[in-house]
């Protein structure tokens, strides 16, 4: 759990509570934090990231109300047996989402599905790459 | 909401000249309010008499309550306060200072100030007089948050600071420094300090509250991100109309 970075930019665009809300679901879905790992009190939190209480509780409060933790308004914050698949959906939800959006601006601007398709292929089989850790 | 500091019309003058000149200011309790503005703007007079050093020549002042002017020993008891420059003797060392200031306050936590020492690595025996700026900051700090007031008052006490130091600095305020019912007033010209604690913002400019508004307001929303940017316009606009108007 001290492994993971919890730096919060209060420059960029994302607030602050919804950035550490997806590292918390970056963690999860990379299994740097499992399923039932305790995650630090709202207090620890607010402490690593530089950030008010309040803010670090919002956090915890999404981060609950999306079913990937428990307890954050008891005697720790605890990660969910479902936490790890939620997360991982939760990404891929918005990855596809991304994708989408991107494929569909390709097709506009007069690209033809199949360079689209040769495209996809390429970058398919340069996935095997390790995964880069935020 | 239940406030731990309430300020109603509240006028300071110095030899004919407004300081503060109708401040109204309320700080409820579980918040931390930064308190901006120029130099100039009369900050340091606002905390001299939240303190009881001065005498407020209109309008009134409470501290939990009390008017710290007539009352300023009990109002200092519960005031954690942390100078821009220590004001302590420097010839006692942290471990003195404490031992020197905790009979005079009735909550203040012998653990909390050795779980700090700990924490922010204090040379607590050495005399103030060798320490170092960052290391004199932290142990003023422990000074400030050991007698759990109702009020913790800090002075640009996270100013020149090395940057490690200042971020050590804050992370124990935000995690040992418990708001739940108390109220944090953070007067600093940081704006990324103040993005990052704040709850609300005051800005104080030529002797009245120009802006004082949530993160929330001031970022049309759930807290928003681009704080610093957004405190910079506002600030920004604040001097201009300011210097417009005088």
């Amino acid at each position: 759990m001290d492994e993971l970075v919890w730096n919060v930019d209060p420059n960029a665009d994302a607030p602050p509570s919804k950035q550490l809300v997806l590292r918390v679901l970056d963690a999860l879905a990379s299994d740097r934090l499992a399923a039932g790992a305790q995650l630090p009190s709202v207090r620890q939190l607010a402490a690593r990231a530089l950030v008010n209480p309040n803010t670090a509780a919002r956090a915890y409060r999404d981060l609950e109300q999306l079913g990937v933790v428990r307890g954050a308004n008891g005697l720790g914050v605890f990660a969910t047996e479902a936490g790890p698949r939620l997360a991982r959906d939760l990404r891929r939800r918005s990855t596809l989402d991304a994708f989408r959006g991107a494929a569909s601006e390709a097709l506009r601007a007069g690209h033809a599905p199949s360079e689209l398709v040769t495209e996809l292929s390429k970058l398919a089989s340069n996935a095997k790459r390790p995964r880069k850790s935020a | 909401m239940n406030s731990i500091v309430t300020l109603q019309g509240l006028v300071k003058r110095f030899g004919g000249r407004s300081v503060l000149d109708g401040i109204d200011l309320e700080l409820p309790a579980g918040t931390t309010t930064v308190l901006l503005g120029a130099n100039g703007a009369g900050k340091s007079t606002l905390l001299r008499l939240l303190l009881g050093l001065e005498r407020a020549d209109e309008g009134s002042i409470r501290v939990a309550g009390l008017d710290p002017f007539h009352a300023a020993s009990e109002v200092r008891r519960r005031v954690g306060y942390v100078p821009d420059q220590p004001d302590v003797y420097d010839w006692m060392s942290p471990k003195e200072l404490y031992g020197f200031l905790a009979p005079q306050y009735p909550r203040w936590s012998r653990e909390l100030e050795a779980r700090l020492i700990t924490r922010l690595e204090i040379p607590h025996t050495t005399r103030f007089s060798a320490l170092s700026r960052g290391e004199a900051a932290k142990a003023m700090l422990v000074a400030a948050i050991a007698p759990q007031p109702d009020l913790y008052l800090f002075d640009e006490a996270f100013s020149g600071l090395d940057p490690l130091v200042r971020d050590e600095v804050l992370a124990a305020f935000l995690e040992e420094a418990v708001l739940d019912s108390r109220a944090a007033l953070v007067v600093t010209h940081e704006l990324d300090v103040a993005a990052r604690i704040a709850d609300r913002v005051a800005v104080l400019n030529e002797g009245r509250i120009a802006v004082c508004a949530s993160m929330e307001e001031l970022g049309g929303g759930a807290d928003s991100g681009a704080l610093p940017r957004k405190l910079k316009e506002l600030l920004g606009d604040v001097l201009l109309e300011g210097s417009a108007v005088a």
